[in-house]
């Protein structure tokens, strides 16, 4: 052997054993502890777990629950288990446990309709181990549609300037971005809609002071520029035609609420975009001079329209008027033929005066079973009351009764609920509630069994489950669909860059007039709202 | 050692001390004069100011797209500014080596002769930082494309094939455009001048030429999905990021310029310097050659370069500084730190600036003369209490007098406002955990604290309320917050623009002993002249514990009583024969110019032009000379 060879031999050697001492590091460092539990003090109560998922009801296809444990203790451990498989055990040195996703997803798909239970060990200061009652929680056979499409922001006053619409897999962890503001040089972008939890079909609102007030429209992968602004929006199961509002929006203060923000629609009326024929119409009965109609939404069947309806009092449309605590809508009705494009008669489903309460978004189960709404003390806008809460009328018993009786759920809390949607099988529904800090929107899930029992609604799942503890930004507008969102951030954003594919003239002759015309021009942030 | 050597080192020692010097003066003119803190806190000025939180995921969200890995580094050194000293040190070190880069690429270029240009860049951030602008990105971002261009340029020198050229090309664009997105475009103009015009390298100049434009469509766009514009403007000064803000677009030019004059360089001096024969050339040489000469020895010209520099740093310097501007962010910077002697220092030279005089007032409150001292200054009634409905943004320190006085809604709808277009700024941050706070919205203060939490310099104040909140839930061993609840308005009613008198009413309605809500009041019906309102307003003075009346509650007075006839009702305080005896001499003056005011002007301005008999006739004040 050369003297070469050996030196090269040699450095191969201190390579090798280079390599080998950091795999052996490695493994030490990285090694899964081995904790002898073999006396334990058991404490009378379930462990302190933070975001609460206790006693709740879970999708089979939910992305795992991780959890931080609110108890003192040096070493933490987790044993989750159900009636089949094997159990998951989780053994932490912090007090965040974080539930690994292949193992919990064949634990949630194994034990569909059964408990799910949480064993939660603390190894306290002095040395000895803990054990808590269980935490239980039920696995539903239903599953929920796999995405949430939401709109991050900040709590919003006047201004804005950083915000964008994404979608959350809920089966998994991962956040994608659907558009943001930054596609289109700033600007505003809300009210996102899909046809039937479907994103083939889908209308986001876009307001910028370079590219203008329009509605990109999308339709099987392709973008389209509707030349005018869609309020809220709700689109005909047929997908042949998009219902929506004109409301002038105005955004005024509280001196000493809680809740600093308040909003009134001096005007607002519906209107409804005919897809195939690419025109905007109104009608008589949506567009009343003497009423403030908003918040549209499609029976299943197509064949009724609801929406919201509040006497329009006042002839200044510039001022709040003193009485803005007593406006108060009802729930209305219309027939309506999609071939023949005919209205039919309004009907009353539910008046304030019954209820007492301002009532405000409806939406119904895709099963056309359920009609899901908030009512709140007064006003137009929920999120900004605190005691908008949600409320379910039973359709099916309705249309063999007649009556309309609403039930309020028992899944509200002190502070204000709504923005809600629906899964596309009825038994799931995403909502928005301020109920962890009265000021921050979050996103909630919830199941709904055949016979509408609401099962306890549970926080959004993120991967750090401290997330919402230091995140500032709301989660506004959860809309469950069962696709992603696949069209490019991009291709959206040249769609909004571009001049409008579809230009649209508001019959304004036929409605209330003021109400056609964007609300503050000029100053596009004044209509801003979460 | 040859003389030759010995010579060269010591011309390089003799450069290296002048520039050692130069940059000390620098660093000191930063951390001293222009001190880089006042741009930290003006959040509400500068509306680029990036935050820094230390979270993996801000960090995932930097670097998830190109450029995001030097923004994400640029916000972190950028906190330094923070600490005066720190801050002026990372610039310095910025500036020192941008003028090594510059060096070095024009001694590669064969323009030694243009070697004074590597002052260039470090001219432009003191024009930058002179002003109280903010661009640390985009130059940060000019930087690492220079460094990524003396790398490429050391790498080439010694490789013989443009095969092997491109491929160090292709590489450091895809590491460089990733690192710092737009800016790479200077990186690939600078090679591509370099390989066409310097090195004549036709097809390998005009392939970099296209990878200039494929990377960041490539990389920006279709992999990273951004969009096309930001894919090319993104960390460049023309950004709309940049361009769409009033603000951000105070010294841009000068930020053109820094991007501008090294290509602009390589371009000219091709076209004069390296034609063969150019009469440019020749002049230029010889003149050089002349200017070598006539200094005399290499120590003197060194000296006598370094003098012509500092002359240049020097007028730039006197050029770009605006008194009125450092007045307006030292002033700011106080106010939001709550250092009155300081504020009211630093606004001593005159000035309109209407946040000025806002902070002006508040301190004045806070060390016990605004009943003394508010006409030294331009006053004016919509400056009192500013309420956040015009420029709502600007000067954040607006926020702390709503807070001071008790308006917590008011503050926090405005706060909130900041958040919205600011993004979170650690000093947003604390006074929305302080305002929620107070209403006992501790959830929501919660997450506000564990935000700032995470920030480099106030996490200590975040876990020490959130430890607080602990073992104190109802935070009633915290004196200041206690204060402020019982100083709260309880009335509830919605408003659209707020009247400051209403809601000063309000206060003193909710607690008669909120002494501000009482001064401010006094001053809002002073300013306004609506003195039958400020009387009444004066009379509960017994309310607080007054040692004396104070002069500008004697003079409204005065002029109450002279000009109705009637009497005030003053209990325990009498008005002095001092102050009877101003109002006479006033009186006299004003009389003696037949009662023209604009005669009397001068005069009476000269004497009383700090006083409330001035302001009441005239609607000015602080022009006494």
């Amino acid at each position: 052997m050369t003297r070469e060879h050996k030196v090269r031999t040699v450095r191969i050697l201190v390579v090798i054993a280079a390599v080998a001492m950091i795999a052996c590091t490695l493994a030490f460092v990285l090694r899964e502890e081995k904790v002898a539990i073999d006396q334990v003090i058991l404490i009378d109560r379930p462990a302190r777990i933070h975001p609460d998922y206790s006693g709740t009801v879970i999708p089979p296809n939910i992305t795992p629950l991780n959890f931080s444990i609110r108890e003192k203790g040096s070493h933490y451990c987790v044993r989750i288990y159900s009636k089949q498989s094997k159990n998951i055990e989780i053994i932490s040195k912090t007090p965040k446990i974080t539930i690994p996703e292949d193992r919990w997803h064949a634990l949630l798909d194994d034990n569909r309709g059964e408990a799910l239970s949480f064993l939660v060990f603390v190894k306290a200061e002095g040395g000895e181990w803990h054990r808590f009652s269980p935490i239980l929680n039920n696995i539903a056979n239903e599953e929920i549609d796999r995405y949430l499409v939401y709109r991050k922001i900040y709590p919003v006053y006047s201004a804005w300037n950083r915000m964008g619409i994404y979608q959350r897999d809920l089966q998994k962890f991962d956040e994608s971005l659907v558009l943001n503001n930054d596609y289109f040089e700033g600007g505003c972008l809300n009210c996102h809609s899909f046809c039937v939890n479907n994103p083939g079909k889908m209308l986001i609102g876009i307001r910028s002071s370079k590219y203008g007030s329009s509605a990109v429209l999308v339709e099987d992968g392709k973008g389209q520029k509707i030349g005018t602004k869609f309020g809220y929006t709700s689109w005909h199961p047929s997908g042949r035609l998009a219902t929506y509002s004109i409301n002038q929006v105005n955004m005024f203060f509280h001196t000493a609420k809680t809740e600093v923000r308040d909003v009134i629609d001096l005007d607002s009326l519906l209107a409804y975009y005919l897809v195939d024929r690419k025109k905007v119409k109104t009608a008589p009965d949506i567009s009343r001079k003497d009423r403030l109609e908003t918040y549209p939404t499609w029976s299943p069947d197509g064949r009724y329209l609801y929406f919201c309806s509040a006497p329009l009092s006042w002839t200044d449309r510039k001022a709040i008027p003193t009485d803005y605590n007593e406006i108060k809508y009802d729930l209305m009705r219309i027939n309506y033929d999609i071939d023949k494009d005919e209205w039919g008669e309004l009907e009353t489903v539910l008046l304030s005066r019954d209820t007492g309460l301002s009532i405000l978004l409806p939406r119904i189960s895709p099963d056309g079973r359920w009609l899901l709404f908030c009512m709140s003390d007064y006003g137009c806008f929920p999120v900004y009351q605190r005691t908008s809460d949600l409320y379910m009328i039973d359709l099916e018993k309705a249309s063999q009764t007649g009556r309309y009786e609403p039930r309020r759920l028992n899944i509200n809390s002190d502070e204000s609920e709504s923005w809600h949607s629906w899964s596309s099988n009825s038994r799931w529904i995403a909502f928005s509630s301020k109920r962890d800090s009265g000021v921050f929107t979050r996103s909630y899930l919830c199941y709904l069994d055949e016979n509408g029992t609401a099962g306890k609604p549970f926080l959004l799942p993120q991967k750090d489950p401290d997330h919402y503890d230091t995140y500032l930004r709301t989660y506004s507008v959860p809309e469950l669909i069962n696709e992603s969102v696949s069209v490019a951030p991009e291709k959206l954003g040249r769609v909004i860059r571009g001049s409008p594919d579809i230009l649209c003239d508001m019959p304004i002759t036929t409605a209330t007039p003021k109400a056609a015309v964007p609300a503050a021009q000029g100053k596009p942030w004044l209509t801003e709202r979460e | 050692m040859s003389p030759t050597s010995y010579s060269r080192s010591h011309k390089h020692l003799t450069s290296l001390f002048l520039g050692l010097i130069f940059f000390i003066l620098f660093y000191s003119y930063l951390w001293l004069y222009i001190d880089l803190r006042l741009i930290y806190s003006c959040g509400g000025i500068i509306t680029n100011f990036p935050v820094f939180v230390k979270s993996w995921v801000f960090f995932r969200d930097y670097v998830s797209h190109p450029g995001g890995a030097l923004e994400y580094g640029s916000a972190f050194l950028s906190q330094f500014f923070y600490i005066g000293w720190a801050g002026a040190l990372v610039v310095t070190v910025q500036a020192w080596f941008m003028s090594e880069c510059v060096d070095y690429i024009l001694r590669t270029l064969g323009l030694s002769v243009l070697r004074c240009f590597r002052f260039v860049p470090v001219v432009i951030l003191l024009i930058i930082y002179t002003r109280y602008t903010y661009h640390f990105y985009t130059t940060m971002a000019f930087l690492v494309a220079l460094l990524f261009v003396c790398l490429y340029l050391r790498t080439t020198f010694f490789l013989a094939s443009n095969h092997v050229r491109l491929i160090v090309f292709v590489i450091m664009s895809i590491i460089l455009y990733y690192v710092a997105g737009g800016a790479y475009l200077l990186y690939a103009v600078l090679v591509v001048l370099y390989e066409l015009l310097f090195k004549r390298r036709f097809p390998l100049g005009l392939l970099c030429l296209f990878l200039a434009v494929a990377v960041p469509y490539v990389l920006g766009v279709l992999l990273f999905g951004g969009s096309v514009i930001n894919a090319f403007s993104d960390s460049l000064p023309f950004s709309w990021r940049i361009l769409t803000f009033e603000s951000r677009k105070e010294s841009i030019t000068a930020i053109y310029v820094l991007y501008l004059f090294l290509p602009l360089t390589m371009l000219s001096s091709t076209l004069y310097l390296k034609t063969p024969g150019s009469r440019i050339q020749t002049c230029l040489r010889s003149w050089v050659k002349k200017a070598k000469v006539s200094a005399g020895p290499p120590i003197l010209r060194s000296l006598l370069e370094s003098f012509v520099l500092l002359a240049i740093v020097f007028a730039t310097v006197v050029f770009s500084s605006n008194r009125e501007k450092k007045t307006a962010f030292s002033v700011h910077h106080y106010a939001c730190h709550r250092m009155w002697p300081e504020v009211l220092k630093a606004a001593r030279h005159p000035t309109e600036n209407p946040f000025v005089i806002s902070a002006v007032n508040r301190a004045l409150y806070h060390t016990g003369r605004l009943g003394y001292d508010m006409f030294c200054w331009p006053q004016h009634p919509d400056v009192l209490l500013p309420t956040g409905e015009d420029r709502i943004l600007v000067s954040w320190h607006k926020f702390d007098t709503q807070i001071d006085l008790g308006l917590m809604n008011m503050a926090e709808r405005n706060l909130n406002e900041c958040t919205q277009v600011f993004g979170e700024h650690p000093m947003i941050l604390k006074r929305l955990a302080l305002i929620n706070m107070v209403k006992a919205n501790y959830d929501s203060a919660r997450i506000y604290l564990g935000a700032l939490s995470k920030t480099l310099f106030h996490s200590d104040w975040a876990n020490d309320y959130l430890a607080l909140l602990q073992s104190d839930p109802d935070l009633s061993t915290d004196s200041r917050i206690q204060y402020l609840r019982s100083v709260c308005p309880e009335k509830d009613y919605a408003v659209i623009g707020y009247s400051k008198e209403k809601v000063l009413l309000d206060l003193l309605e909710k607690n008669d002993k909120n002494r501000m809500a009482f001064e401010y009041l006094t001053a809002w019906h002073m300013l306004t002249r609506q003195l039958e309102k400020c009387v009444r307003s004066i009379e509960h003075l017994n309310n607080f514990e007054y040692p004396e009346l104070p002069v500008l509650y004697e003079e409204a007075l005065l002029i109450y009583v002279y000009g109705t006839k009637k009497p005030v009702q003053l209990a325990g305080h009498q008005l002095s024969s001092k102050a009877r005896q101003q109002i006479e001499n006033f009186s006299r003056i004003f009389n003696s110019h037949k009662r023209n005011k604009q005669e009397a002007f001068g005069e009476l301005a000269r004497d009383y032009g700090n006083s409330y008999f001035f302001y009441h006739v005239y609607g000015i004040s602080g022009v006494r000379k």
